[in-house]
């Protein structure tokens, strides 16, 4: 079972890559909010494969700063995706605001960047939720080819918050066995490939013929 | 696995990978219900549409009907008013061509031939004018509308009331038309079925807007029935009004006559 997810985890990886390379191929000639995304897609994967090297390469137990990272460069990545799509100019005001917030919680207590940050976490994923929302409510006439990512980016968002909102607890619980820890990155793992699966499935759909516009 | 879960310290792991369930749960309902809205949407919208069609077609419709019958009206007048008269000449010149005819004879056949060609000038241009008066052509719309008037006013049997106020170049050319065929339209209705004696038209501008008022003193009809029987004409008005961008309102009942208000928004396009 252990090496099953292990495997799946590197799987998520390595798809990662692979989406991430196919979007970059098709990155001439698509609008801006393709751009965004294949930018996202870019930051997402080298933090993955950051995160992975750490891991295997230098021993080192904890990654957690990159998680930062991750959470962080996801809301400005996305906020400006949605934007894009959805032309709202207050998206940059939140924006500003929930990097405020984060930045003053790094001022209060610096000794965050090795642990989880549930409340940075919870902000910036529910925001992205909120904006999948009404971007599924502005595409309810019509059809856009954004809308099969969208629906991953909300499973994934929604689900993982409470994943990546309870690290802190259940990393320093000592009653909790090493198990339950790594079930539940197990579940975050077997939803990101979701994510990453209908991201394929998106870009099989729309990108994968050469098409002239 | 199942026993390591159920221990009272996997106790929290099991609530949050419960609650995560539930968010998934959750989510997939809100995907749901956004992609049952969407069907049903696209399928009322496609409803719109098709009943759009219909009513599209219905106009259509109606148009080549009535093309039809005013191809067989200019048929029948050629036929009566021209064909027929211009047999008597070609017969007549046919005698001029014998040759043993006195010229007394000839004298009288010319002057037949000349009456008979007069006459088919003369119908020939009232058929033309009937298509299309040269008044509104050459003068405008109230020239044609106030000729209009005239013209029914000259048979003698209505007592026409014209009042016509229109600043030039308020519609363009083909907008007049419209106008001047719905005026056209309603005199015909009241000549034909309305049994009415006085006649009213009127045309004042309010607001930027130019409002024709037309009134009989008939018979009158139920408008709502009449709707629903929908003749050549009432449709054939309600196409040109909804061309024109106008908006238009009969007022009948039996007995009271008719009241049609007609309001037009000044033309956009400048020319």
């Amino acid at each position: 079972m252990e090496d099953l997810f292990d495997y799946l985890s590197s799987f998520a990886i390595v798809f990662c890559v692979i989406n991430t390379l196919l979007y970059m191929f098709r990155f001439r000639g698509n609008n801006r909010a393709f751009k965004i995304f294949t930018v996202y897609l870019v930051v997402i994967a080298v933090i993955q494969l950051n995160a992975s090297f750490l891991k295997y390469l230098v021993p080192i137990n904890n990654n957690l700063f990159l998680f930062h990272f991750y959470y962080i460069l996801q809301f400005i990545f996305l906020t400006l995706f949605y934007e894009e799509l959805l032309k709202k100019k207050w998206m940059y005001a939140v924006l500003l605001i929930v990097l405020g917030i984060i930045t003053f919680q790094f001022i209060q207590a610096p000794t965050m960047f090795f642990r989880y940050n549930p409340l940075g976490v919870t902000i910036t994923q529910g925001c992205i939720v909120i904006y999948s929302i009404i971007y599924l409510y502005k595409y309810l006439h019509n059809t856009n080819e954004y809308l099969v990512i969208n629906i991953g980016l909300f499973f994934y968002l929604l689900s993982s918050i409470l994943i990546f909102a309870s690290g802190n607890l259940v990393f320093n619980m000592e009653i909790i066995t090493r198990y339950g820890y790594q079930l539940l990155l197990n579940v975050n793992n077997v939803l990101y490939l979701g994510l990453q699966f209908l991201i394929f499935v998106a870009w099989w759909k729309n990108y994968s013929k050469e098409t002239i516009k | 696995m199942v026993e390591e879960l159920l221990q009272g310290d996997n106790q929290i792991i099991n609530i949050i990978l419960i609650a995560i369930a539930l968010l998934i749960v959750m989510g997939l309902a809100i995907v749901f219900f956004f992609y049952f809205s969407r069907k049903r949407i696209i399928k009322s919208e496609l409803e719109k549409a098709n009943l759009k069609i219909a009513n599209q077609k219905n106009v259509l419709q109606a148009t080549i009907i009535t093309q039809e019958e005013e191809r067989k009206r200019i048929a029948q007048d050629l036929h009566d008013a021209i064909s027929s008269k211009l047999n008597i000449v070609s017969l007549n010149a046919n005698m001029l061509s014998l040759k043993d005819i006195s010229s007394e004879e000839t004298n009288k056949i010319a002057n037949s031939i000349l009456k008979v060609t007069g006459n088919v000038l003369e119908s020939s241009r009232k058929i033309a004018h009937d298509l299309l008066p040269p008044t509104l052509d050459k003068f405008g719309l109230e020239a044609a509308l106030e000729e209009l008037c005239e013209e029914v006013a000259d048979t003698n049997t209505f007592q026409v009331d014209c009042n016509i106020e229109y600043p030039e170049h308020f519609l363009t050319k083909d907008e007049e038309l419209h106008v001047f065929r719905i005026v056209q339209e309603l005199f015909n209705n009241s000549i034909k079925y309305s049994e009415a004696t006085k006649l009213n038209l009127h045309s004042e501008t309010k607001e930027d807007r130019l409002i024709f008022q037309y009134t009989d003193n008939g018979k009158g009809f139920n408008v709502s029935t009449a709707k629903k029987a929908k003749g050549l004409g009432m449709s054939g008005i309600e196409n040109r009004v909804a061309i024109l961008n106008a908006t238009h309102t009969i007022i009948s009942s039996p007995g009271n006559g008719i009241s049609v208000t007609l309001t037009l928004n000044p033309s956009n396009n400048e020319d």
